[in-house]
């Protein structure tokens, strides 16, 4: 074979290999010409036929043919194969955009969300999270509070009596009793939890609602502190400084008692209907816990003092969360609870 | 309660702040005003008018001239019936307008118009000279109180005690209505029989003769009507006027009506008979204290007066009872006669017992005024319990500072509590002595802690600083029974499930549906429904009615509760268990779907529970109901709701003891074990069973006989079919064996594999292996 015939056959493989359009075409074209029987193997054995000074030369020619064959062949062999995965890949397509199978993410009461949300809140003031139960005795509910039978105050509060004397608590301040009780003071403990007055239901009535007691006793707690311990933490449930202000309010475990209103939210002081143009909103009750209070629960007022506050979890979800009807809260209705 | 703005100013000398700048001051300072109403606005302007002439107009108006003295005269178009030539009226100036053809200017009022009685059936007749203003009338504010502010504090029951409030804020003098040199110093012709001093503390009695039960002057019915009282004759005006001013309750018998001379304070005779004012009948019994004379009880001591000594026109001799009753007792008597009014509700706050000669005085002027010639017979009875003033208060200032968080001049404390009529004595350098007036010790300020609020409340609680309070830092202790109810909360949310509240309160109708017993609950005894009257034994029919409500518009659904039984027992308070109570609702499909997410909600919240079998409660689908057990112990229930409690579609639920569930989850502490060096060997084995034999069951006997080398036994498949015969089905399992120690020989697992087989087969399965 003349060396001009290599490069003819070189020249006419890698044209072959560049046009193969399947594997199985590129395959047959490297048999014919790389393969153990293939044209440079052929052309390899006829070396031995030429005079010695010019196998080298020869020698040196089918080298580089080979390579440029090889190369040429792989490399259209992986553009071959990419190719292929690409085309298996493709077929593989897939609608990402269709919604994923499986439920939705369900939803989690208001009323639950503003409650995790204090407990929370007041967990990292130090605050133990206690639980009473809902049906009480007379004495918790009650007496222990500084109410005794006689005391006007009880008409505050329309019970649901049960058969056998007890009651349904008409609020979480039993469990304030129960925690001075069970855990003594220092004590720092909120009450969450639902409490039942007997009173009829409309928008903004219900018998069954939410409120969240809160109490603190130490050696010397004073109004002052209870002012700044009440703007820290309304400032938390309201994202924002509030301006607070005390007034005389009349509860009978505490004493002094308050009623504890902010500056309406809404219109910032200069009065809307929110705050019947009154620029205020009353918020909570609160004040400094009552001596007796604290004696009958075995806790000396000589030695020991504290404030008490309740907040209404109700109140605060429907002030949060826009809700104008009461009744949505126990409706059950998912329309509306799927909105939390 | 209703104040009138103008009486406070009457009792506040020189009162120079208006009703709106009042009413804040009020509310910070003394107790919370829910507003402000105007009364009486036709009086603005208003003056006596004589009517000159009336001549008939259209329809039954009169066209009438009238004489205002010195404002001259005025053409009024009026359609009142009595208006007619020599008429005494009030004319108001409301503007001129035509009026058929006639000019007419300002107007003839009547009673109602006027704000002064209820009267509106034609103008009101009247006494005095043209162009005067109405006597005693002029507009008004009314602030009214919230009643509940008020619920600690008798005195502020009456305009005397709020002019005094009033008057301590802005620095004033008080003007006391009361004189009590008006009594009569002579012996009392009534007597006076207290039975028990506890409850009546004191009786005040005065006789008069020479009564004319007459209209009231306007003045006194205005200010009555100013607060929405009925002005009804003098002398029941005069009570009721006292009662707003001092507020001491009174009652005017009809002497006449009255057997023998003495007036008896007792508890009534079981089964007493007693006719009200209000002509209900009631019967007593011995927890009721009366007022009676020799012929029975003539009043509900505190609570009314009776119908057999009332007032008429007739009445010309009076005896006015003031007295003081036990606030327990009056109370305990107005809830047992379900009848409260404007007098127990005052004397439930516990009055001043000073007060009822006080008011005495002040009917003695009232009288003379409001029925001319009028005499006092005798002097005052007076019977009352030796009441010895209460020890002064010992006010420490450091512990007032203290308590307040903030510094006051010793001058400072003094002057407020002097301007609320406290006596105030330093025995010693920063310590007062404080006593207590008699209209506050009855049952408002007994101790120190009630004169903080009184200092705090006057300096303002908007003049102290807030400050950081300095507690020592503490872990507070942990709640796990809400940590974990969060968790679960966390886990069904995650699931697809929305957490419902339901109510507390069932109904018969509906624990019926379930099954239960309405006995077994704990019945509300004033349910505020008859629906509404046992607590719930079980959260599931709160849930019924979510899946009902909700199955109007949705087609699957999945809600859940956490809530609390409430569990009858026999003493003390009720057990109180949290339950989870979950559903998921399709309209579509056979149910199995349903059930099996429930179940995988089961898992997730209790990894490796079982269900068992168990016979079907009356709610639950008879054929798909069972026990869930977890680490051995039963905790709770999955069935499909009985199809009959529903109209269309499905519903799979969960019922779990979240007490018992917790225990179990808390029970293990968690202990890294090696990761096993030597490889372990699967096999699978299918067992040959009847179609309902529980899958669950069939793995614990293959369990029983794996022995200790046998890590695990897992469900494969089930199948049923041919070549299988009808009735059977086949259940496989993977059984992986291996040691800690070396990996098991061939031998060893052949074994273990001809145990099982040996012993299902014994228990009656055949084996495909
Ligand atoms: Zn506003």
């Amino acid at each position: 074979m003349s060396e001009d015939s290599i490069r003819e056959l070189v020249a006419g493989s890698l044209e072959r290999i560049r046009a193969a359009r399947t594997l199985e075409e590129l395959e047959a074209a490297r048999v014919e010409v790389l393969g153990r029987k293939g044209a440079l193997a052929i052309a390899g054995k006829e070396m031995g036929k030429l005079p010695p000074d010019a196998r080298a030369a020869f020698g040196k020619l089918l080298n580089g043919a080979k390579q440029t064959l090889e190369q040429s062949y792989e490399a259209r062999k992986r553009s071959l194969d990419e190719g292929a995965l690409s085309r298996r890949l493709d077929g593989e397509w897939l609608d990402l955009t269709l919604p994923a199978p499986g439920p939705r993410r369900g939803h989690l009461h208001p009323i639950t969300r503003i409650q995790r949300e204090l407990e929370e809140l007041f967990r990292s003031l130090g605050f133990a999270v206690l639980d009473g139960p809902e049906v009480e005795t007379e004495y918790y509910n009650f007496d222990a509070l500084n109410i005794p039978a006689t005391h006007p105050a009880r008409d505050m509060q329309d019970t649901f009596w049960l058969e056998g004397g007890n009651l349904l608590r008409t609020h979480t301040s039993p469990v304030q009793v129960r925690g001075m009780e069970r855990l003594g003071p220092p004590l720092r403990m909120i009450a969450p939890g639902r409490v039942f007055r007997n009173e009829s239901v409309d928008a903004s009535h219900e018998h069954t609602f939410y409120q969240l007691e809160g109490m603190m006793i130490d050696r010397d707690v004073s109004v002052a502190h209870l002012l700044y311990f009440m703007k820290t933490l309304l400032a938390a449930i309201f994202h924002r400084e509030v301006t607070v202000r005390l007034r005389p309010g009349y509860f009978p475990f505490v004493e002094p008692g308050f009623e504890l209103d902010i500056q309406c939210l809404i219109c910032g002081g200069p009065g809307c209907p929110v705050c019947k143009q009154s620029g205020w909103v009353e918020l909570l009750p609160c004040g400094l816990v009552n001596p007796n209070v604290l004696r009958m629960s075995g806790i000396d007022p000589g030695e020991w003092n504290g404030f008490a506050f309740g907040l209404g979890l109700t109140r605060l979800a429907m002030m949060r969360y826009g809700i104008d009807d009461i009744r949505h809260l126990q409706g059950g209705d998912l329309r509306f609870l799927e909105q939390f | 309660m209703k104040f009138s703005y103008n009486w406070i100013r009457e009792l506040v000398a020189d009162l120079d702040c208006a009703p709106a700048p009042l009413e804040r001051l009020i509310t910070m300072k003394t107790a919370e005003c829910e507003g402000i109403e105007p009364a009486g606005a036709l009086l603005a302007g208003a003056v006596i008018a004589h009517v000159e002439t009336a001549e008939p107009a259209a329809g039954h108006n009169v066209t009438a001239i009238v004489n205002l003295g010195p404002l001259g005269r005025k053409t009024v178009v009026c359609g009142a019936p009595n208006c007619r030539p020599g008429l005494t009226t009030v004319w108001a100036p409301v503007g001129r307008k035509i009026i058929d053809g006639v000019e007419s200017d300002g107007m003839l009022a009547s009673g109602a118009e006027l704000g002064i009685n209820k009267d509106h059936s034609g103008i009101i007749e009247i006494e005095g000279a043209p162009g005067d203003p109405v006597p005693g009338c002029a507009p008004d504010s009314i602030i009214e109180i919230d009643n509940k502010s008020l619920t600690h504090r008798p005195d502020l029951w009456g305009h005397v005690g709020m002019a005094r409030e009033v008057a301590a804020i802005l620095g004033h003098k008080l003007v006391d209505p009361v004189k009590p040199d008006l009594l009569p110093r002579t012996a009392s012709r009534v007597r006076i029989a207290i039975e028990d001093l506890d409850l009546c503390p004191r009786y005040s009695a005065l006789e008069f003769d020479n009564v004319k039960v007459q209209p009231s002057p306007v003045w006194l019915q205005y200010r009555l009507s100013a607060l929405g009282l009925n002005p009804i004759s003098n002398i029941v005006d005069m009570t009721n006027l006292l009662m707003a001013e001092l507020p001491q309750p009174t009652h005017a018998f009809d002497a006449d009506k009255l057997s023998g001379d003495t007036i008896f304070i007792r508890p009534a005779h079981p089964g007493e008979r007693f006719r009200g004012l209000n002509d209900e009948d009631y019967t007593l019994d011995a927890s009721n204290l009366v007022i009676a004379d020799a012929s029975g009880a003539i009043a509900l001591a505190g609570v009314i007066g009776g119908a057999s000594t009332a007032i008429s026109d007739k009445t010309t001799r009076v005896v006015l009872e003031s007295a003081n009753f036990q606030a327990a007792s009056v109370r305990k008597t107005s809830s047992a006669v379900k009848l409260r009014t404007d007098a127990s509700i005052r004397f439930e706050k516990a009055q001043d017992p000073a007060n009822t000669v006080r008011a005495l005085a002040r009917a003695v002027e009232l009288l003379r005024e409001i029925s001319p010639g009028i005499r006092i017979v005798g002097g005052v009875a007076d019977q009352m319990k030796e009441m010895p003033a209460p020890p002064p208060i010992e006010l420490r200032l450091e512990w007032l500072r203290r308590k307040l968080g903030r510094a006051l001049e010793p001058a400072e404390v003094r002057r407020i509590l002097e301007r609320l009529e406290f006596g105030v004595a330093e025995s010693k350098p920063g310590v007062f002595l404080v006593s207590v007036p008699s209209w506050r010790a009855t049952k408002d300020v007994s101790m120190a802690d009630d004169l903080v609020e009184e200092v705090g409340r006057m300096i303002g609680y908007d003049s102290i600083a807030p400050v950081a309070p300095l507690v020592a830092a503490a872990v507070p202790p942990a709640n796990p029974e809400r940590k974990f109810q969060h968790e679960v909360r966390d886990v069904l949310v995650d699931l697809g499930f929305t957490e419902v509240y339901n109510y507390s309160f069932v109904s018969e109708e509906a624990v019926r549906a379930f099954g239960f017993a309405p006995e077994a609950h704990l019945r509300v005894s004033n349910p505020i429904a008859s629906d509404q009257a046992l607590m719930r034994a079980s959260l599931l029919p709160g849930l019924w009615h979510n899946i009902q409500e909700n199955a109007k518009h949705r087609e699957l659904f999945r809600i859940f509760e956490i809530g609390l039984e409430i569990h009858k027992r026999e003493q003390g308070l009720p057990e109180e268990v949290p339950h989870l109570a979950a559903a998921l609702f399709a309209r579509q499909g056979d149910g199995a779907a349903g059930l099996d997410e429930i179940r995988h909600a089961a898992e997730c919240l209790m990894p490796g529970a079982q269900a068992q079998p168990a016979a079907a409660a009356p709610c639950e689908h008879p054929a798909r109901a069972a026990d869930l057990f977890w680490k051995g112990e039963r905790v709770g229930r999955v069935f499909e709701l009985h199809p009959s409690l529903i109209e269309t579609g499905r519903a799979a639920v969960l019922d779990l003891d979240l007490d018992r569930v917790r225990a179990l989850a808390g029970a293990a502490e968690l202990r890294y074990t090696p990761i096993r060096r030597y490889p372990s060997s699967a096999f699978d084995l299918s067992v040959i069973a009847g179609l309902r034999d529980p899958a669950g069951e069939l793995q614990s006997k293959v369990r029983s006989f794996a022995g200790p080398l046998v890590e695990s036994v897992e469900f494969l498949r089930q199948y049923s079919g041919p070549p299988l015969e009808a009735g059977q089905k086949s259940v496989s399992f993977r059984l992986t064996a291996g040691s800690p120690e070396r990996t098991l020989s061939n031998d060893e697992t052949t074994a273990i594999r001809a145990r099982i087989i040996e012993g299902m087969r014994a228990l009656g399965y055949d084996l495909r292996v």
